[in-house]
């Protein structure tokens, strides 16, 4: 009865945890395991078998007592190495950098790993599209790589098949269709960046000269790329210099959280939304997106009626600011709508130069053009916005492309295809019926990494290595190149898109180290190769890499008359398709963390909604929850549908990626497919959505009930003109107060933790949130423990509407532990578990808590987390790989908040100190502020007068959350600034 | 009415009574002491290994300094177990056909690891960090004790919460100058206290008593 | 006893009623007395006990699940983390109070009245306590780790934290738990001691022999219970007061808009009382009738309590309308919004239900018709501990379930552990009660024998044709 002892003198059982984690790792890397059990897993209990658990429960203390001195737990063992890895020191963290695809450009990501062991994927600083920022999907592909739902192997026709003998099938299929150049042999890839990619494909071709590269992205950027091509007369990339930018205007682009270089834009556009120099943001969109929370000035309008509002702007330049380069593009627009065009028109105008508009990927290709003609007309092109030649191989990717495809398989034209795309059956617009079709190619070869609706159908299928098992190359949008490097060997037989090409081009030997090695040997030359190529690997990109600006003529003309053929606003409801911002297209529906983290504006997790306005919803006589029967173009779909103030009425915004039929156990079942009434002729806008009321009731678990601040001061705003006269308003929210307890003076002490945010840049994107949950091993709950509020990320985003719920502008505030230095949840506990610091820190700890909650009672700010089950117990082996070894893992029963990642301060102060240093006031970044793309949270030391934080929470922004109640926050608030047009405020 | 009781039953009773509330006491006692002697904190126990590596010969004849084979000691948390490569570097050539060392040729020939049984054993929730108490002058022998005389390795100090504590409230009876950190046989100065100021002065030695400076 | 003046039990106009219907002998009095406990076990028992057995065995599962599965097996959440555990809790807890103010308070005031409840009211403060001790340890996180609440030296060097209000409750309310008992005990020997001289059998001889301490009714024996018994009602004088104050502090030391106030403790203290009574009257009024002691615990007794009922019942209406006003003075938005959200919130109905039950419905005792009425004091005593219990969940849960900052806010909802945590306790107090009922004499003999002379005593001073009366003092215990 080992774990007898372990209730009573709150020590770790001997868990089995570490030996299997370790016995699976040193298959995986090929390396042993270091001493283990410096790898924690659990404050008293670690995750493992229930019986034993409950067992020791049940007993009281009492008879554990007895028992204790009875019997001891067996000794833990210790493994070393036989070989110790080069540049691995047993626990210490290590750093690699490489880059994920994002839509086919490259992410520059850099990946911590604890002896070989990937823990956390943290944005590279060298790349251009990460800038060290990671977004959502970065973060959360961590997860990914460890899922036990994983595919493994090849599978062909429901029997495994060994990796060796498939290469023999491909090379004698691709024999077999060498004899008529490759007429019936087709490929459905995604669009990629990948030049080593590029080199498969074009041996692909050469020796298949009659085969077919179809390209498909159910997100696919077509509209821009056709709209350039419109305008200049090439499919050119647009590159925005947000920095320079006072007046925006963004036509349904979400271009600060979902869309182009997101994380680059939000670091750019945040960098002016202080009161030095602050910028203007006009967004014109339909849903409510995470860019529309930012704007200025949110035009709400059905996506169908952007098109003529960005005309009715266009003709308002033409006619009252001298452009007449617009006079043909423009339709002057009457009414409220014409009015505000004329007022957006004016400041864009004042702006010249110094403006910038664009467009989403959801609108037509005239208007991407005429976008690009009234930048070039206001002088903002080579300013706001540079192009250049596209990054991909195939920049166009959309409908099209599978569209002949689709006709090609229905002919039966097709006997061999090989499908990387991401589950085309899933993906593909209804109409194409492509999952009938694909189950009709004799040869269908589909690289998945698990098993979904597209490898249901597949002859073969192939696992496919997660990123971070995978050699490989990619570029950024501005062309610079990045090598994809493994962190460890596939956990489960697995290849890559390029092992899979290779094998039909006759390299399949080679492997893709080999590939992409030669690739660019060949590219750059032998001299001094070997140490460039390491170079390239340590700093995660390639320098020099990058395409210069080409230089620009537009053609209005072509313009004109595309913009004459454009298509009208459909009649009737209007179905507006948008990507999850957590599901994308679906390709993460598996992913638990994504699923659980609250929708960055409507706080909903695990499902998706309909999105509508609330006169809508009167009008149809619908609440939240309501499940309907939505039909388009004679295909029906049950949904439920969600209120979102702010939407536009008569439009209803369905988020794609949900709705799998086939998917991992986090995946499947969850929401409505929205894919499925998607239509080829009108991919994102269409008209004349039928909505049916069902009857049936539908539970969402949104994480934010009440998004009203009942007239409380807590987020904060005001219009940039007015702050300098909120001075004393802003006086009643922060300094000293009176108490008749002496404050601790933490002046005299080294180090003085804290922490700023600035509401003013926050997006409320939410990467923060999952950084944390990866930084601090933050376990997953599910949907029911969701809709109990038993949520546990530690750093919440709350979202409050201000204004009418027809038309509000909204605010986000990131809310973790505030760290009070007269802490309200201290002088409750019990048994001294939540404690503080000589430096401030409120400190949890873990195995000191039994658990009475009392804590979170008293906290004003509601930032305590409480494992009311035993969050971990369900955990598979592999996934508690992915656990950070230098945070405990918390059991049933315990408390946990925000610790400031002590951890991370910690190990940044034994560094400095070991050497006889002191550590720098911006030295320690916690993990939430490293995610932040909008640089709106900065941690570091109070006491040194110098650091950021330091000089931040001396800003006439900072406000204290809350401080009537003289907790004394260590994280101080900077308030919201706004700044509206006067014309239409 | 005959009587219910004995004479006896009295003295019974009160006997019964009071063996009842010793045993309590005593129960709870015991456990308070139970905690605190050797057998409660696992000291003093000789542990076989797979290997019967002997710290004796290497540290004692061999002059092997610690940080030889637990190389990792002054820069990471923890010290490190030698790979078996690090054997081998001597054990190719010397004692390449003892018997005693089959299993770390096995290891090597047929690599895997050797499963050694841990001896010092901290809760997985406590995050003792070697590199920095070997930086700020705490010696090896502080809390492992005279490695150089165990022909098997064993747990000498209790290792609780209450002895680290102990030293953290108060070092400098334990610092040692930095290049006698590994020197295992260092003899103190009559006056320890006065070097030991002084070393925690020229050490900037000030450990923290914070939870968070070993639970995170 | 002798020493006492008999000027005690002077003639009293303003008790008509009397508080002993006629002037039974001793012998009369013991056999009615120890009949229920050697009569022949009745069906009505036997029906009622297993029905509360069954309930109890609900309790039971809804612990075992609470333990296996953890705290999750509740609605608890956050914001909402503390709900139906501390609200049991503390609705036990001021049951447990009735018990002893009767036994200590009113004995120092020497209120003959308590004479034949107070074991009555005693033994169900002891069960209401064992009830309300069990909740604070099970709704712990990690209730094996309880042990950590006592201050004992740690090889962690680490103490309970004595700024918290928690280890205070530890030891308020282990040391009322304590001096209860011994309070019961103590008041118990004497009729141990009858029961065992006048046991059918030889094992109940030695049974209740064992438990009776050998007492034997000396007057050296009176003398020692006497001192005891005085000083014991001394000790537990001020805790009826302490414990629940204390229990109180659970919330008024917090700074949770509904429980940061100042009032708590006395109106948790008349509250309790409150309820306490309302306990007793409830259990008492049935089991008078089932026992036929309707000739010891008479009109008089109920009729005190409920008098004590409408009283307590006005403080703790005090109390509220204190409260409210105190949210408004205070100038505290979060403080209005708090009690705002008791009128107007999604929990309003229980706020409602509360207000019923303990504001409006004692206010019938105001009619002498109503205090004698006893199916009226019977619902009113029941509507009264609902409203207790309503209270207490109205103060915890509802006031943590909208805080400061609304996108915290949330809504709580029981599991069918809550509930069986919540009946399955009165079911498992009730049995305890069935057998206490069953085993000991619930009406005090020997008190009660006393009582009379001194009722006697008070007969013939009024110059009533005295009964007679034999056996000299401290004699009470022998037939």
């Amino acid at each position: 009865m080992p774990p007898l002892s372990l209730p009573i003198h709150g020590q770790p059982a001997p868990h089995r945890g570490p030996e299997q984690r370790w016995r699976s790792l040193a298959e995986a890397a090929g390396s042993a395991d270091p001493a283990a059990g410096s790898y924690p897993d659990g404050d008293e209990a670690a995750p493992d078998s229930f019986g034993r658990r409950s067992f020791m429960q049940l007993l009281g203390a009492s008879a554990a007592l007895a028992g204790l001195s009875a019997c001891k737990p067996p000794r833990e063992k210790v493994v070393s190495y036989v070989r110790r890895p080069a540049g691995v020191t047993p626990s210490l963290p290590g750093f690699y950098a490489s880059a994920l695809s994002r839509g086919g450009h490259a992410v520059g990501v850099l990946v911590e790993t604890h002896e070989g062991r990937p823990t956390k994927i943290e944005g590279n600083p060298g790349q251009a599209a990460s800038l060290g920022a990671a977004g959502l999907h970065e973060l959360a592909s961590i997860l990914d790589l460890y899922d036990p739902s994983r595919l493994a192997g090849v599978r062909r026709d429901g029997r495994p098949l060994a990796w060796s003998a498939f290469l023999q099938e491909a090379a004698g299929l691709a024999a077999a269709h060498e004899k008529d150049g490759g007429a019936r042999l087709r490929l459905l890839a995604e669009p990629t960046s990948s030049p080593a990619l590029a080199d498969q494909r074009a041996r692909l071709l050469a020796r298949f000269p009659r085969a077919r590269v179809h390209a498909w992205d159910p997100l696919a950027e077509d509209a821009a790329r056709v709209g350039a091509r419109l305008a200049f007369g090439r499919p050119l990339e647009a590159a925005y210099q947000l920095e320079g930018a006072d007046v925006i205007l963004s036509l349904d682009a979400d271009f600060l959280a979902s869309e182009g270089d997101h994380l680059r834009n939000a670091r750019a556009f945040a960098s002016r939304r202080t009161q030095a120099g602050m910028n203007r943001l006009y967004q014109a969109e339909a849903g409510y997106s995470v860019t529309g929370g930012a704007a200025d000035h949110r035009l709400r309008m059905r996506a169908g009626e952007v098109l003529p509002f960005a005309r009715a702007v266009a003709a308002a330049l033409a006619a009252h600011h001298g452009l007449p380069a617009l006079a043909a593009l423009g339709a002057a627009a009457a009414g409220e709508l014409g009015r505000t065009a004329a007022a957006v028109a004016k400041d864009l105008y004042s702006a010249r130069g110094r403006g910038l508009v664009l467009v989403g990927r959801r609108q037509p290709a005239a208007l991407h053009a005429l976008a690009a003609v009234v930048n070039a007309a206001l002088g903002n092109t080579g300013v706001t916005v540079v192009w250049r030649e596209p990054a991909l191989l195939d920049p166009l990717a959309g409908v099209a492309g599978l569209s002949a495809l689709a006709r090609e398989l229905a002919a039966g034209q097709v006997d061999t295809l090989i499908v990387t795309a991401w589950n085309p059956a899933y993906t593909a617009p209804a109409d194409l019926g492509l999952a009938a079709l694909l189950g009709k190619v004799p040869n269908l070869v589909y690289l998945a990494s698990r098993e979904d609706e597209t490898s249901q159908v597949a002859g073969t299928v192939v696992a496919a290595a997660h990123p971070l098992e995978s050699w490989g190359d990619l570029r950024g949008r501005d062309g610079t190149a990045s090598i994809v490097q493994p962190l460890l060997a596939p956990l489960a037989e697995s290849v890559t898109e390029l092992d899979l090409l290779s094998a039909f081009t006759g390299q399949g030997h080679l492997g893709a180290w080999r590939l992409v090695r030669d690739g660019w040997k060949a590219r750059t030359g032998e001299a001094g190769f070997d140490q460039a190529w390491d170079g390239w690997l340590a700093a995660g990109v390639v320098a020099g890499t990058a395409r210069p600006p080409v230089a620009v003529a537009v053609d209005a003309a072509a313009v004109a008359a595309a913009l004459a053929a454009a298509p009208v606003p459909p009649a009737g409801l209007e179905a507006c398709f948008a990507p999850d911002d957590k599901a994308l297209d679906g390709r993460f529906a598996d992913n638990a963390w994504l699923q659980e983290l609250p929708h960055p504006v409507s706080k909903l997790t695990w499902d998706n909604a309909a999105f509508l306005s609330p006169a809508t919803a009167r009008r149809l006589g619908l609440a939240d929850g309501d499940v309907v029967a939505l039909s388009l173009r004679g295909r029906t779909v049950d949904a439920p549908v969600l209120i979102q103030p702010g939407h536009a009425d008569e439009s209803v915004t369905l988020p794609l990626g949900y709705g799998r039929t086939q998917a991992g156990p986090a995946g499947a079942g969850i929401g409505f497919a929205a894919g499925a009434l998607r239509h080829a002729a009108a991919p994102w806008i269409d008209g004349g959505l039928e909505l049916r009321k069902t009857g049936r009731r539908h539970a969402l678990a949104r994480t934010q009930e009440h998004f009203s601040m009942e007239g409380r001061a807590i987020a904060l705003g005001y219009d940039v003109g007015a702050l300098p006269h909120a001075a004393h308003e802003l006086d009643e929210h922060r300094g000293e107060q009176a108490t008749i307890l002496p404050a601790v003076d933490y002046s005299k002490e080294e180090y003085r933790w804290g922490m700023a945010i600035d509401l003013s840049r926050c997006t409320g994107c939410g990467a923060c949130t999952l950084a944390c949950q990866a930084e601090n091993n933050i376990p997953i709950v599910g949907k029911e423990q969701v809709l109990k509020s038993r949520e546990m990320h530690w750093l919440r985003v709350d979202r409050y509407y201000e204004g009418t719920p027809a038309d509000p502008t909204s605010v986000s505030q990131p809310l973790a532990c505030v760290h009070c230095e007269s802490a309200p949840c201290e002088y409750v506990c019990p048994v001294n578990a939540t404690v503080h610091s000589d430096e401030g820190l409120n400190e949890m700890v873990y195995n000191r808590c039994v658990g009475t909650r009392y804590c979170s009672n008293n906290c004003a700010y509601k930032v305590r987390r409480f494992n009311y089950l035993d969050y971990r117990g369900t955990m598979a082996p592999v996934s508690k790989m992915l656990q950070n070894p230098d945070v405990t893992v918390r059991a049933r029963g315990v408390m946990e908040k925000c610790s400031y990642c002590v951890q991370r301060i910690e190990r940044v102060r034994i560094g400095a100190r070991s050497q006889g240093e002191k550590v720098g006031g911006d030295a320690v970044v916690s993990a939430c502020q490293q995610a932040c793309s909008a640089e709106a949270i900065v941690f570091g030391n109070l006491n040194d007068p110098a650091s950021r934080v330091a000089r931040l929470q001396q800003d006439e922004r900072r406000y204290d959350l809350l401080h009537e109640l003289g907790t004394r926050p260590r994280t101080a608030y900077l308030v919201r600034l706004r700044n509206p047009n006067p014309e239409l405020a | 009415m005959s009587a219910l009781f004995t004479k006896r039953s009295n003295a019974l009773l009160l006997t019964t009574l009071g063996v009842l509330g010793l045993g309590a006491a005593g129960t709870i006692g015991g456990l308070l002491l139970y905690w605190r002697t050797p057998y409660g904190t696992n000291q003093n126990v000789q542990i076989v290994q797979p290997v019967q590596f002997d710290h004796r010969h290497h540290v004692q004849d061999d002059l092997i300094d610690c940080r030889y084979c637990h190389s990792s000691v002054d820069k990471a948390p923890s010290a490190g177990i030698p790979p078996t490569e690090l054997c081998l570097s001597c054990h190719s050539q010397i004692w390449n056909k003892s018997p005693l060392l089959d299993v770390v040729r096995q290891s090597w020939f047929a690599n895997k690891p050797i499963v050694w049984t841990r001896v010092h054993k901290l809760p997985d929730f406590v995050y003792f960090n070697h590199a920095i108490h070997v930086n700020k002058g705490v010696g090896c022998a502080e809390c492992h004790g005279r490695v150089d005389q165990m022909a098997v390795i064993e747990q000498v100090q209790p290792l609780t919460m209450g002895f680290c504590l102990d030293c953290h409230r108060n070092p400098q009876p334990r610092l040692r100058p930095l290049e006698e950190v590994a020197n295992v046989r260092w003899r103190p100065p009559a006056d320890r206290a006065a070097l030991g100021a002084e070393l925690a002065r020229k050490y900037d030695v000030k450990p923290k008593v914070n939870c968070t400076t070993c639970h995170r | 006893m002798s020493g006492r003046p008999a000027a005690a039990a002077l003639a009293d106009p303003l008790e008509p009623v009397p508080v002993l219907v006629g002037r039974p002998d001793d012998r009369a009095l013991t056999a009615s007395l120890t009949g229920p406990v050697f009569g022949p076990t009745r069906k009505g028992w036997l029906i009622l006990i297993s029905v509360l057995l069954v309930g109890m065995g609900f309790w039971i599962l809804s612990l075992v699940t609470t333990l296996v599965v953890g705290i999750g097996a509740w609605g608890n959440n956050i914001p909402v983390a503390w709900a139906f555990d501390i609200t049991n809790f503390v609705w036990w807890i001021g049951i447990g109070h009735a018990g002893t103010l009767i036994s200590a308070i009113l004995l120092l005031f020497q209120q003959k009245w308590r004479t034949s409840i107070n074991r009555f009211a005693e033994a169900m403060t002891l069960f209401a306590v064992a009830m309300a001790g069990l909740y604070p340890i099970i709704h712990l996180g990690r209730p094996w780790l309880f042990w950590w609440l006592m201050p004992y030296p740690s090889t962690n060097q680490i103490w309970p934290n004595f700024k918290s209000a928690l280890p205070w409750d530890v030891f308020a309310i282990s040391t009322y738990a304590t001096v209860s008992f011994l309070f019961w005990f103590l008041g118990l020997i004497p009729d141990l001691a009858t029961l065992r001289d006048t046991a059918p059998t030889r094992t109940k001889r030695l049974v209740y022999g064992l438990f009776a301490f050998g007492w034997r009714g000396s007057a050296r024996h009176w003398h020692h219970y006497r001192i005891g018994y005085l000083l014991l009602a001394g000790l537990g004088t001020p805790l009826v007061v302490s414990v629940h104050t204390i229990v109180s502090f659970d919330f008024a030391i917090s700074q949770l808009p509904g429980w940061h106030t100042t009032i708590f403790p006395p109106y948790f203290v008349a509250g309790a009382i409150f309820s306490g009574f309302a306990m007793v009257v409830s259990l008492m009024i049935p089991a008078r009738k089932l026992m036929g002691l309707e000739q010891v615990i008479t009109m008089k007794h109920l009729d005190n309590m409920v008098k004590v009922i409408l009283a307590t019942g006005l403080m703790v209406t005090y109390g509220y309308v204190m409260e409210h006003f105190m949210a408004w003075y205070s100038g505290s938005d979060a403080e209005a919004f708090a009690f705002l959200n008791r009128w107007t919130g999604p929990y309003a109905p229980i706020w409602y239900m509360q207000l019923c039950c303990n504001v409006l419905a004692p206010q019938v005792f105001w009619f002498p018709s109503m205090r004698r009425n006893l199916v009226v004091m019977f619902v009113v005593s029941v509507l009264v501990n609902v409203g207790m219990w309503a209270e207490r969940f109205v103060i915890i849960a509802v006031s943590l379930h909208r805080d400061f900052i609304p996108a915290s806010w949330g809504m709580y909802s029981p599991t069918w552990v809550d509930w069986g945590l919540l009946f399955g306790s009165m079911c498992t107090f009730g049995v305890l009660f069935m057998l206490f009922l069953r085993f000991v004499p619930a009406v005090p003999i020997a008190e009660l024998k006393e009582l009379r002379r001194e009722l006697e005593h008070h007969d013939a001073q009024a110059g009533h044709a005295a009964s007679t009366g034999h056996g000299g003092h401290g004699a009470e215990a022998r037939p």
